[in-house]
């Protein structure tokens, strides 16, 4: 499957925020958005994850002969973004139980504590806590897991080192890598470490 | 490449979100203290201002009956419109957005809201009942009305609640929306229930059960044909 921009404008107002921007990523690839703040990184993000609409041009997934429209196909995009919020009156196992089952996962015990551990948190420390009382950095983390549970096609960082410190950022190269094998990830970044993970990068 | 799973259906999806809702309420407590709260504030100031003695007979079914359904409404309205507000004052309705399809949310969230009426209902009625010394001569039929009645305060609210989540000023714009739209089944849940009140017979009031179910079809079809839009803008 692809991802696909072409000729994507978006504005707030009479202000151009996005584009005209035109970009296609195949399987495999990892996309750098790179841009100083206020450049529209997250704003791109958010239409290639669906959350927002293009004012002109068009944003789409392409692959077996179909194109769908992102927001059309929520299944296939995981997303994480600052402004990305989780239940922080849940535990983190609670809150990956609650998404697995939106997305038709079987959430065993087993697979949540693998899920957790996946992002470099022990599931045993972070078993009775709320969300809202982990650290920013590990709230990140399980983000992460939020937004892979699902093995999504397209996976859509924004700033995915930010709060993170070394450990953190390795687990972000992984899942990154662990993307490639499944699909295709655009990474959103000043962070030039972030920036690192991609193949070939757009600027804003 | 993919190995994204197959999503459950509507009542799956749906039933996992208003599993969650309850657990989140449970933690939170949000919604149901400042609903219990206001419905117990209410009942007391009635009590002490009306009472079982200070009416005439005649007067009490008309007048207990409109307090009852009051007692109710402003419950609704001052705790319903949680559900959709404080996701996206939490930054958790794009959560939503990606992993949830529409009208299994709208169809959690109005299980959640029916879950916390039905509970103040079950509250607030039978100390009611008990400090007015309300009667009823056709239990059946107020059983019925606030059943219906409830279902149509929770999807009138539940949906326009979805609207004025975005809102800046959600408060003003939830009355705004919310009190025309009550209005229709509150005048028929208030007449039904005073026939309740004074008729044995239970096919006295059926015309108002009827003008509820109706009421009830006719929103909750809307609120799934239009909130797909309404969720997702």
């Amino acid at each position: 499957m692809d991802l696909v921009s072409e000729n994507l404008v978006r504005s707030f107002g009479s202000r151009r925020v996005v584009g005209p921007l035109s970009f296609r990523v195949g399987p495999g690839r990892v996309l750098g958005v790179a841009g100083p703040n206020g450049s529209g990184k997250t704003t791109l993000v958010k239409i290639l994850a669906g959350l927002l609409r293009p004012s002109s041009g068009h944003a789409f997934l392409e692959g077996d002969g179909l194109r769908r429209a992102p927001r059309d196909a929520s299944e296939q995009i995981g997303w994480v973004a600052p402004d990305l919020a989780l239940y922080g009156e849940l535990t983190a196992a609670e809150n990956i139980v609650f998404f697995a089952k939106l997305h038709g996962r079987r959430a065993d015990r087993g697979w949540v504590d693998e899920t957790i551990a996946r992002v470099g948190l022990d599931p045993k420390r972070v078993e009775k806590t709320p969300l809202g009382a982990l650290s920013t950095g590990q709230r990140q983390r399980i983000k992460l897991a939020f937004a892979t549970l699902h093995e999504p096609a397209v996976l859509l960082l924004d700033e995915p080192s930010s709060n993170l410190d070394e450990a953190g950022r390795a687990v972000v190269a992984r899942v990154v890598k662990m993307q490639r094998e499944r699909g295709l990830a655009v990474v959103a970044s000043n962070d030039p470490g972030d920036l690192a993970l991609a193949d070939e990068r757009v600027t804003l | 490449m993919s190995g994204a799973s197959a999503r459950p259906g509507l009542f799956g999806a749906a039933h996992a979100l208003f599993l969650k809702d309850l657990l989140s309420e449970w933690r939170t407590r949000t919604s149901t203290n400042a609903l219990l709260l206001f419905a117990f504030a209410v009942l007391i100031l009635v009590g002490y201002a009306v009472g079982p003695t200070s009416l005439t007979p005649e007067d009490r079914p008309a007048v207990h009956s409109v307090l009852l359904w009051i007692v109710l409404f402003f419950s609704a309205m001052t705790g319903l419109s949680r559900v959709f507000v404080k996701e996206e004052d939490a930054g958790t309705g794009a959560a939503l957005r990606l992993s949830a399809p529409p009208h299994a949310v709208l169809l959690g969230k109005l299980l959640a809201n029916l879950t916390l009426l039905g509970a103040v209902t079950l509250f607030v009625v039978p100390l009611f009942l008990a400090l007015m010394s309300f009667e009823v001569k056709s239990p059946a039929l107020f059983v019925l009305l606030l059943v219906f009645g409830n279902l149509g305060l929770a999807s009138a609210c539940t949906f326009t609640a979805a609207i004025v989540a975005k809102a800046s000023a959600k408060g003003t714009m939830f009355a705004v929306l919310a009190v025309p739209l009550l209005l229709p089944p509150l005048v028929g849940a208030v007449m039904g229930t005073r026939v309740a009140a004074t008729e044995a017979d239970f096919f006295a009031g059926l015309d108002f059960v009827r003008l509820l179910v109706a009421y009830d079809g006719v929103v909750t079809t809307a609120a799934f044909i239009l909130f797909d839009a309404v969720w997702r803008e």
